[in-house]
Formats: structure tokens, sequence, C-alpha cells
């Protein structure tokens, strides 16, 4: 190979345009560092480039970068566009000298556009000024032209991150849709168990069942049904309340004549159940009363059905422009571990598998009371109770 | 005398289902409600079937069946969900006999129970001879032993059973069809799973080289096959 050709000081340079593209900085810090080397060699005033719009296939501005004369015009890239579309239709190089011969130099723009390939495809424009000159020469439109295939590369590295985080952000989203799916049908299939289980039983043939049995079976059927209906109206529910198409009718609502009712209904449904009420005289709040009524039945039930029938508080006040409700029971409580999930969809406190909750009660509180602008937290101490707090604004514009 | 049935089942409605139908069958019956539970039971009281639900508490199905394989050939019939088919195959793997899938009829449960039952009696009947021979790989029918050279080996009832079906057609190539419904009962003829995982068990314990099988040959398309031997 004859070396004489490639003297010391233009390898050096080559060296440093290359390192200027170092992998191990980002694609932006990259870029900057290949234009300032790219400098040393070959003087520019502004830097522009222009990425192809896939749904449009027109140019957008992307990166503007201001370095020589002219500093204000950063932002002000438009002067690059008309030349940009050229090179876009050509697929070549282009050079434009100025178009007018005003003494004012930085309307007089010397421009030098250069695609950028992917392949054989343009996916974007490279458009260089220099203000007054001079012109660009034939070594200089090469050294662009080498720069302008390292920015390429490195804008094409951009694409190719972005793809992966997104990419990384679905497959997050397909993992949780997949984990919902597997555990609605787990949900749903085990009342279905019970059902095909206990009634091809009832039905074989081969054997008789004496009256307390079939009474029996005949009673896990009839409650097997119960849960799977409500199991089915509970996860339409939160899967309308998810997507946020619940609409909510909204009305001033008085929280304290609310949960006297839901008390009512409640007692009626649980005889032994126990409710103190310490409703103090509370403003009324802006809220849908079918779905606050939700809530409080949501948290009666949970508290018959795991706070072994101990006595339940619910007490209200108003609390800095907002209005506090607390529901407290006496019942064994939460493992602390526990309570960081249970609002999530699904949850189930392990070990109360073999009672009747969903996992999807909390959820629908959780999220009924976001809507309403609202908030609810829970605390809880083993042996001593959990206590629910609710939290609604009063003056709010849902 | 009775069998002895152990169920496994963390929901008491499940355990309830399949006692109440079990016993109407004059099977006796113990539950466990995980697999903890399951292992101790196992190894206190004599049990002649188990069968176990995989999502548990504690010792899950899977590792339950595994512990239990460790030591025992007892029949093990999964209880796995619909749809899970990868459920159904790491229970084969992990040496399980058959499985139920949930949601079952109570006509189905009995029908499996009583299936495998009657696969889990060891035939020593023999025939004319008591000894077979296949290279080195060596049957006692009247013992129901197996030995590879001077190894013993421990085959389930229906690992034997499929052995047995090669034993006495050495030579013949036999379909999916015909050891299903040979080993199995006519009833499983479709159950292409449960032999393919069969099949790769019993050639883990008998060939050498599981993956160039020597004793028992898959005919791509047509089935498997003992091969003659020379002597």
């Amino acid at each position: 190979m004859n070396t004489k050709r490639l003297d010391p000081r233009t390898l050096a340079y080559i060296q440093t345009l290359v390192q200027a593209a170092s992998m191990k900085d980002d694609w932006k810090t990259a870029l900057d560092k290949v234009l300032v080397a790219l400098r040393a060699e070959f003087v520019f005033d502004n830097v522009a480039i222009y990425m192809v719009d896939p749904t449009t296939l027109s140019l957008e501005i992307t990166h503007a970068r201001a370095v020589g004369r002219g500093k204000a015009a950063e932002a002000d890239a438009a002067w690059g566009e008309n030349l940009a579309n050229q090179v876009l239709a050509r697929e070549s190089m282009v050079t434009q000298d100025p178009l007018d011969d005003s003494n004012d130099r930085i309307s007089q723009a010397y421009l030098l556009g250069l695609p950028l390939f992917n392949g054989s495809t343009v996916f974007g424009v490279m458009v260089f000024v220099r203000f007054g000159g001079p012109v660009y020469e034939d070594v200089q439109t090469t050294l662009a032209a080498i720069a302008g295939s390292w920015v390429a590369a490195l804008l094409y590295r951009k694409a190719h991150e972005e793809t992966h985080q997104q990419l990384a952000v679905l497959q997050q989203k397909v993992q949780l849709q997949d984990d919902f799916v597997a555990t609605i049908s787990h949900e749903l299939r085990t009342p279905l168990g019970f059902i095909k289980g206990y009634s091809t039983t009832l039905l074989r043939a081969d054997t008789t069942w004496d009256e307390e049995t079939k009474q029996e079976f005949l009673t896990i059927i009839d409650e097997e049904a119960d849960r799977l209906s409500q199991l089915i109206d509970n996860i339409l529910e939160s899967a309308k309340l998810q997507s946020r198409s619940v609409q909510l009718n909204v009305q001033p609502l008085r929280l304290d004549a609310l949960i006297r009712d839901v008390v009512i209904r409640v007692c009626a449904r649980h005889k032994n159940l126990e409710v103190e009420l310490r409703l103090d005289p509370v403003p009324p709040i802006q809220g849908d009363n079918v779905r606050i009524t939700q809530v409080f039945d949501n948290l009666f039930s949970n508290a018959a059905k795991y706070a072994n029938g101990s006595k339940i508080m619910v007490a209200t006040k108003e609390d800095n422009g907002s209005l506090l409700v607390t529901f407290s029971d006496r019942g064994p409580g939460i493992p602390k571990a526990y309570l960081p999930y249970i609002f999530e969809r699904f949850y189930r406190v392990p070990g109360d598998r073999s009672s009747k909750g969903s996992g999807l009660g909390l959820y629908i509180c959780n999220q009924i009371i976001m809507a309403h602008h609202g908030k609810i937290w829970v605390e809880s101490e083993l042996k001593k109770g959990t206590t629910f707090y609710i939290q609604l604004p009063i003056k709010s514009a849902i | 005398m009775s069998k002895r049935v152990l169920i496994v089942d963390d929901e008491p409605r499940y355990l309830r289902l399949l006692e109440a139908n079990l016993r109407t069958e004059g099977y006796e019956v113990a539950t466990a409600q995980d697999g903890v539970q399951a292992v101790d039971i196992f190894s206190s009281q004599p049990i002649d079937l188990i069968l176990l639900d995989i999502m548990m508490p504690r010792m899950d199905g899977f590792s339950t069946c595994q512990r239990i394989r460790e030591y025992s050939n007892v029949p093990i019939i999964m209880l796995t969900a619909k749809g899970e088919e990868q459920d159904r195959v790491r229970g084969l793997d992990l040496g399980a006999d058959d499985y139920l899938v949930k949601p079952f009829s109570a006509t189905e449960l009995l029908a499996r129970v009583r299936a495998v039952l009657r696969r889990s009696q060891i035939p020593t009947d023999t025939g004319q001879t008591r000894f077979f021979s296949h290279d080195d790989l060596k049957v006692d029918f009247a013992r129901a032993e197996v030995w590879r050279g001077e190894q013993a080996i421990s085959l389930s009832a229906t690992e034997y059973r499929l052995l047995l079906q090669f034993a006495h057609n050495v030579g013949s190539i036999l379909t999916s069809e015909d050891l299903l419904t040979g080993v199995w009962g006519p009833e499983y003829k479709t159950e292409k799973e449960i032999l393919w995982v069969s099949i790769a068990r019993l050639r883990q314990k008998l060939e050498e080289d599981p993956h160039s099988p020597k004793h028992i040959v898959t005919r791509s398309g047509l089935g498997y096959l003992m091969p003659p031997t020379e002597s």
C-alpha cells in the first residue's frame, strides 16, 4: 500500500472524527462531538438535521445547532428547509450559493445539503450553512460526506434505542395483560368447577344421596352461581373503571345520609352486625350517589366477611377543605407485608383463599374514590383491627 | 380390601366433592390441604392413589409430586385447570400418571380413578417364559423386576406396562393408539401427550443414551418399535 499519500496530520484528524462518534456516549453527545471535530477542518456556522416523518413523508427539523456567525439563527432553521427538500428529492448532495447579493453577510447563506442514508433509503437530510462564504471546496464536501455517514449511523442508533424502549414498555403491558387474563380465568373457573362438580354428582345415575346431602350440595351450587355472577359483575365494573369509560353522575351529596342508608341495608342482611356511627354535620360533597354507595357497600361487606363480626365504627369529619371518613373494625387485622397490595386488582391476602372474595372489591373502591379526586388508604394492626380512611374534596370540579 | 385414596386440595369444597363421590364407590379417603400435609400423611399411612391439586399454599402440587416420586411409584392424578397445557405436561414429566382437568364431572372423576387404579395392578402373569432380555435389558415377569446390566431399575406401574407392550411385540411397530389403548385403556387412545411424556420417562430409565435409544425406537409417522436383537 502506498502510505505516502496519507500524511500523519490527516490520519490524526480522521481518527479524531471517528472517535468522536464513540458508542460510549448517548447519541446526542456523540453527535455534538462529531460536529465539533468536523469543524476543525470544515468551517460552518449552522447545521440543521431534518428527518423524514414516516407517516407524512415530509421533513421535520430534529436538530439545529449554531456554532459560528449568526448564532441567533439557531432556533430558526427555515433557511435550510428548501434545500433539504431538494436533497430529499434528488437523493444526493446539493449546494446552493447566496440568492441575493446584498452586503449583509447573514443573508448571504452558502448552503450544503447531504442525504442521510439507511441502506438505500434516505431517512433524513443534514444541511450546513456558511454565512458570507466561502464556497465549499471538493475536499470539504468529501469531509462533510464522511461526517454525514457518521451522523446517519448515530441517528439510526437513536431510532433503534427508541424502538427498544417502546418495545420494553409494550412487553410489560403484554405481561400485565397476560397475568390479568390468567387470573381472571382462574377466578372464573373456581366457582364453575364447583357448579359442574356438584351438579354432576347429584345427577349420577349409579348412586343416591340422602336429603341432607342433596341440600348441602344444592346450597353449594347456589352459592357458587352467585359468586360467579358477582365476579362477572365486578370484572366488567373494574374493566370499565380501568378504561375510564364510567360516566360519573355528579350531584351534591350528603355523605352522612348516604352512610345511614347503607347501614340500614347492611344490617338487614347481616343481622348480628354492630355498627357505631359518629357522623359530624359536614357540608355536602360533589359526587355520584350510586358509586359512593358502592364503596361503602364494599367496605361493610369486607368487614362482615373478614372481621369476624366485630363492631364497626364509621366517623366523618371536616378536615382542611376536605371530608375525612374513618371506617374501622376490630377484626384480626391485616399483616403489614400485605397492606401495600390490597388495592391492587385481584389481590387477595394470602390464607384467605377459602373465603369468597374476588380480589376486586377494594380495587373498585380505589378507582371510584380516585375518579372523585379523593384518596383511600388503610392502616391495620394485627389482633386490633383495620381502619380505612377516605378523603374526598368538599369543593371539587369533577 | 378397599383402596385408599389421598385427596390434596386447598379448597374445602373440592375435598368434600371428591370425598363424597369416592366414598360411594367404596374407596377409603384421606384428605390434606397442602403438599406438606400430603407428604406427612403419605409417609404414615398406606395410600393406593393420590389426587393432587397444583395451586396450593406452602408446597404446590408439582413439588409434592416430585417429592413423593423420590421414593414411591404410587399412582398420582394431577388436578389441573383447563387451558394450562404446560401444567399438564409438567405434571406428567414429574411422574404423575394422569391428570383431571377442572371443571370435571363426577363420572369423569370416577372413571379416571378406576382406570389409574386398574393400571397400577402390576401384571405378573407371564405366559410362557419368565425372563425376557433385550441387549443389556432384562425383565423378570414373575417378580415384575427390570434390570439394566447389573443395575435394578425402578419403574412405575404404568411404565412397566408400557415396557411389557414392547417386550411382547419385539420387531413390530406399535402405533400411539395401540400403546394408549393397551396401557391406559380405550378411553385414552387420543391422549398423545401422556404417551410422549411416558416414553420419554421410560427412555430416561432404560436407555444408556435417551437421545439415541436402542430399546424403544421412534419410527417417524408410524409409531414406536423395540428392534429385534441378533441373539
